[in-house]
């Protein structure tokens, strides 16, 4: 990975269209200006996991896998009971 | 009402079960309206969330429990709170989307984007929680998997 050190204020170029700021830091947070053009998607890596996560939790049918999962969780639980 | 599941066919369904999203499930923001579902064969700690309206959109959840973590009690945003109407001392339930891949051992739950449910109104949000957690925890423990 390319590590740049910037200050507040300044930018970095990703190509001809897309333009990052680091716009201030506030606590342990800092704030990023992003200028793309309208057609590129943005979003926080969390964002971005949760959507591709979701849609393959919803990929996966098969019934037969979650019972042996379930029966795993079951045999794994027995010893405790 | 009629609808039609996923994993358990056509089933009459109650319509106050009928869980509301607000916004919607990450992805999925034309779905609002969900039942749970639950397998007696299958039996707890997993649940269906199904959508009434498309058969396809269904999620296997489970709660933190089911990963070792018996504390799970994630602070909620002042939004989230009126957005589910959660007032006063009402206890939100948290429920985790689960990925079950071919290799069911791999099995991931999403601790960072629970489902946030309000029992009292059924009202529910997937929020994506400031607090540290993984998006993929592993539901079984490594050593397991390996076996």
């Amino acid at each position: 990975m390319l590590v740049l050190s910037r200050k507040a204020g300044e930018s970095v170029y990703i190509g001809d269209d897309i333009k990052i700021t680091v716009v201030e830091f506030v606590g342990d947070k800092v704030k990023i200006g992003i200028e793309a053009p309208k057609s590129m998607t943005v979003l926080r890596e969390e964002l971005y996991q949760t959507l591709s996560t979701n849609k393959q939790a919803t990929e996966n049918v098969n019934s037969q896998l979650l019972r042996e999962l379930a029966q795993s969780f079951k045999k794994a639980k027995l010893p405790n009971e | 009402m009629k609808i039609e599941t996923r994993n358990f066919g056509a089933l009459e369904i109650d319509e106050k079960e009928i869980i509301t999203f607000c916004t919607g499930i990450y992805g999925f923001e034309e779905y609002k309206e969900y039942v749970l579902l639950y397998d007696d064969d299958i039996g707890l700690p997993f649940m269906w969330l199904q959508s009434v309206k498309a058969k396809d959109v269904c999620f296997i959840l489970t709660d933190a429990e089911t990963v070792g973590i018996t504390d799970y009690a994630p602070h909620l945003s002042a939004e989230t709170r009126i957005e589910l109407k959660l007032y006063g001392d009402d206890e939100p339930v948290f429920r985790l989307i689960t990925v079950v891949p071919e290799h069911f051992t791999d099995a991931t739950v999403n601790l960072k984007s629970p489902v946030v449910l309000n029992p009292k109104n059924k009202l529910a949000s997937q929020v994506i929680l400031d607090e540290n957690y993984p998006i993929k925890a592993r539901l079984v423990p490594q050593t397991e998997g390996a076996k």
